[in-house]
């Protein structure tokens, strides 16, 4: 479905944010993005949403390139940004419409489609917003502007959707559903997330950005789990002190559950 | 150039800097303003167009709104001046340029080490604007990412207007924690207020 080759890429006048990042993406694949903060991981889904065009490297979706001069190409620009979405790490930067019907609508009101109101309305009901239609998204709680923005990407029927770091802003309920409905969504999925615990919930196969910003790693996530010196080296684990009563102890662990 | 030299050369330039603001805020000629953008531009040497380019992307739009506006609340009552509104176009890209160029030559920070409360200002300010700069490039990635077709006239307005709205609240949210937090620090003279 996706295939990136030796993507490179450093802002201007700014560091170097990926490096030498080549790796695939089958239908129907579950990924979980995983790296210490600053490696790069926003970036790279920006990347895969084209958003963000490389400094170097090649990037194909369906065997095409994706470059802006492709994105600019109205069939294939509309089919991408249909079937690729973004869920960005902030909820607010995506809301804009008065109301979150209208919110929803946007995409499917684009595409000019016939039959917005029942695709909202279900949506809608999938989220649990139907009550919430007429109000403003910017009134609800950070965990109902999450689920607004997700019912706002469904709603085109993606194939690919990518997550940037979709449980940093919702309490522990809220992370319980987002979990479910994501291991029950039939889509191909890539979630950067940093919370090593949650990774198991999020999917099967793990890529790793080390601080040097390359693939440290690009395989099975149970294998990684139980490779100590690798999360070591990803700074995805920490060692402190633990006091136990009276008893004091040094180990390495994860932080989790934000 | 040894760093005090520096300093005392960029502390020259901020005056001058300061005095050609209130220069260009007094004269009304717009012959001078209009010499004194050209002056902007040729000091600019091969950058020129690229600040031009700046130029017209910061203040354009805000320029025609409000030259617009000017010429439809004057001209039913004859008072519309087309010498005033040059002028004040002038004025506004001189002004601009001016800063521009200024922003790109001289370290601000540098320049006034002489004071530790406008470092204090300018360490501040600097901070927000990148921390905004970052929120206005999310806010408009997040647009491209969810456009499939050419946005009309109403989306691009609804956009703009949650975006500045969101802008605003964020500005004022940061600055209320910035200020708590110095207070916290011991930055004010609390008891100076009792």
């Amino acid at each position: 479905m996706i295939r990136l080759t030796g993507i490179r890429h450093e802002f201007p006048d700014g560091p170097r944010v990926l490096e030498d990042i080549s790796f695939a993406v089958d239908p129907g694949e579950k990924l979980v993005l995983l790296g210490a903060n600053g490696t790069g991981k926003s970036t790279l889904l920006r990347v895969l949403s084209g958003l963000v065009t490389p400094t170097a490297g090649d990037y194909r979706y369906r065997g095409r390139p994706v470059t802006p001069a492709a994105l600019k190409d109205r069939e294939f620009g509309r089919r991408f940004r249909r079937e690729v979405v973004l869920l960005f790490q902030h909820p607010d930067t995506m809301l804009f419409n008065p109301t979150v019907y209208e919110e929803i609508a946007f995409g499917p009101r684009q595409l000019r489609l016939p039959d917005i109101d029942e695709r909202v309305g279900r949506w809608a009901g999938v989220f649990g917003l139907t009550d919430h239609l007429d109000r403003p998204p910017f009134s609800l709680s950070g965990g109902e502007k999450q689920k607004v923005c997700l019912a706002a990407l469904l709603v085109l029927e993606p194939d690919l959707l990518l997550l940037d770091e979709p449980t940093a802003h919702l309490d522990p309920r809220s992370v319980g559903w987002l979990v479910d409905f994501l291991s029950e969504l039939k889509v191909t999925l890539v979630v950067a997330t940093h919370n090593l615990s949650l990774a198991p919930e999020l999917g099967e196969r793990a890529l790793v950005l080390g601080e040097d910003h390359r693939l440290l790693y690009d395989g099975d996530l149970g294998s990684l789990l139980g490779d100590q010196e690798r999360l070591v080296a990803a700074n995805l684990v920490h060692i402190h002190r633990h006091r136990h009563g009276a008893i004091e102890h040094r180990h390495f662990h994860s932080h989790d559950w934000d | 150039m040894r760093p005090e030299q520096r300093a005392l050369v960029e502390r020259a330039a901020l005056l001058g800097y300061l005095a050609a603001v209130v220069a260009l805020t007094s004269v009304h000629d717009v012959r001078v303003m209009a010499a004194a953008q050209a002056l902007t531009l040729a000091v600019a040497g091969g950058r020129a167009l690229g600040l031009m380019r700046r130029l017209v992307v910061a203040v354009g739009p805000f320029c025609l709104v409000v030259s617009a506006s000017y010429a439809v609340l004057t001209m039913p009552s004859g008072q519309f001046s087309g010498g005033y509104l040059v002028l004040v176009n002038l004025r506004v890209a001189a002004l601009t340029s001016l800063t521009f160029l200024f922003m790109e030559r001289v370290n601000l920070a540098r320049a006034l080490g002489f004071s530790r409360g406008l470092l204090y200002v300018v360490n501040l300010a600097t901070s927000q604007a990148l921390t905004l700069r970052r929120v206005v490039e999310d806010y408009r990635l997040a647009l491209r990412a969810r456009t499939l077709a050419r946005l009309g006239l109403r989306d691009r307005y609804r956009h703009s207007a949650a975006s500045a709205a969101r802008l605003l609240a964020k500005a004022m949210h940061q600055s209320g924690e910035i200020a708590l937090a110095m207070r916290a620090r011991g930055f004010f003279d609390d008891s100076a207020s009792r």
